[in-house]
């Protein structure tokens, strides 16, 4: 796995996650894998272009994104993930990654992202790269993982 | 060239008149001004300018909110902070508050008109944008289809709706990156996705994976050639494609995604239905 940009991924979690009301953050375990993700229920697909192409997968369980959605909204207690909550669930994945290309633009490496594609059920992810480094994350106790599907230009 | 309306948001008339002498002597038009947040959306409504520029230290509302009251009002209008205040604080709110340029006070003369020049270009871009790419991204499919099965897909009508989806099976997601950001989708059944990658590989028993690859090649391929026509028709949208994640499984709904334009469309091809989705977002400015 790249560690450079890696890290700059978690930085964004550790950075934005508490700016939205989410205090406990924690990191559980970096590892690659396949370019088979089986995923929890929700994942948020944003596309990445520049000096690295491909996409980064937020992927959580329905209860994690109601946690999460419910804190972004003033701290509700969702009983549904309904529309709005989805909405601020793709709007995380957006915050999350347009903080890690700020990151990335410190250790000099340029990206734009695309807007993000939010998904809901049970399901599977093929990712476009052969190898995809998993970041492993709790948010508020909720498993979170990064999925990076990304190459070096 | 078409004349550019402008209404000049300022509790101080003094500031009005200044930024209303520059904006006069660029070649704008100032069609009114307004000192507060009640004012300027009465203005907005009724006057209907191209821009507004905003103040952000007002008594009562500030800029950042007297904005946002804007945009309850008109959505896409085109607001330009021009203002001595300007942290990162500011930046933030003025960001998510979709501001569309920042000047600087004490106003620069050639600052402001560029701002504002810029703001009508990129307006102008996005609606030649909107004009263009639901026929573009179609002819793409059709001509992808044709190069690659000699077979053209018939589409029905399309919608500008931009509602929920739940999967026929496969979906393929393909972040779309330039001088506006979007991305398109293309869902099919299983059955259709085998039907195709079959066609193509010329084989009945293909695995799974392979059907999920071809359909993410075929995919990648329509939405490559639709971002080169557009970029054929215009250089400036610098359209490219992440390349394709695959989703597939037993139940996938496809949220609502919040686009400032966007189309779906099904195409009936000889292999089975497909879905397609593009959408674009205006960009932040910079």
């Amino acid at each position: 796995m790249n560690t450079e940009y890696t890290e700059a991924f978690f930085n964004s979690f550790q950075n934005v996650m508490p700016q939205l009301g989410i205090e406990s953050v924690r990191l559980i375990d970096i590892q690659d894998i396949g370019s088979q993700i089986h995923t929890p229920e929700v994942v948020c697909i944003i596309g990445i272009i520049g000096d690295l192409r491909g996409n980064v997968i937020y992927a959580m369980s329905a209860d994690a994104a109601k946690k999460i959605a419910g804190t972004m909204m003033g701290g509700m207690e969702l009983d549904e993930f309904d529309e709005i909550a989805q909405s601020a669930v793709a709007e995380l994945g957006n915050m999350l990654a347009a903080n890690a290309c700020t990151e990335l633009s410190q250790i000099k490496i340029k990206v734009d992202v695309s807007t993000p594609t939010l998904m809901v059920g049970t399901f599977s992810v093929s990712a476009s790269a052969e190898r995809v480094t998993r970041i492993e994350l709790a948010a508020s106790d909720f498993p979170f993982d990064i999925f990076l599907s990304l190459e070096k230009r | 060239m078409k004349e550019i309306n402008i209404v000049v948001v300022d509790d101080s008339p003094f500031s009005v008149a200044m930024i209303s002498n520059i904006l006069t002597g660029s070649g704008f038009n100032v069609i009114g001004s307004a000192n507060g947040l009640e004012e300027a959306v009465e203005a907005v409504k009724t006057l209907q300018p191209d821009v507004v520029t905003m103040d952000i230290t007002m008594p009562g509302a500030d800029g950042i909110e007297c904005t946002n009251a804007i945009h309850k009002v008109v959505p896409r209008q085109k607001v330009v902070i021009v203002s001595s205040m300007m942290d990162e604080e500011i930046i933030r709110r003025a960001k998510k508050a979709k501001v569309s340029g920042y000047v600087q006070k004490p106003v620069d003369a050639e600052e402001l008109t560029l701002a504002i020049n810029r703001v009508m270009a990129d307006e102008e871009l996005f609606i030649e944008l909107e004009g263009l790419y639901t026929t573009v991204f179609k002819e793409a499919l059709t001509d992808s289809f044709n190069k690659l099965f000699k077979t053209v897909p018939e589409f029905e009508a399309e919608f500008k709706n931009n509602n929920a989806q739940v999967s026929r099976g496969i979906s393929v997601v393909i972040g779309i990156i330039g001088k506006y950001s979007g991305r398109l989708i293309l869902d099919m059944s299983n059955e259709t996705a085998r039907h195709m990658a079959g066609t193509m590989m010329n084989s009945d028993a293909l695995p799974d994976e392979y059907i999920v690859n071809i359909v993410g090649e075929v995919s990648n391929i329509a939405a490559g050639n639709a971002c080169s026509l557009m970029n054929k028709t215009n250089k400036l949208f610098g359209l490219r494609v992440a390349p394709p994640t695959i989703v597939y499984g037993e139940s996938i709904t496809i949220s609502k995604s919040d686009f400032d334009t966007a189309f779906s469309v099904t195409a009936q091809t000889t292999f089975g239905e497909i879905f397609m989705n593009v959408g674009f977002n205006r960009g932040e400015y910079q």
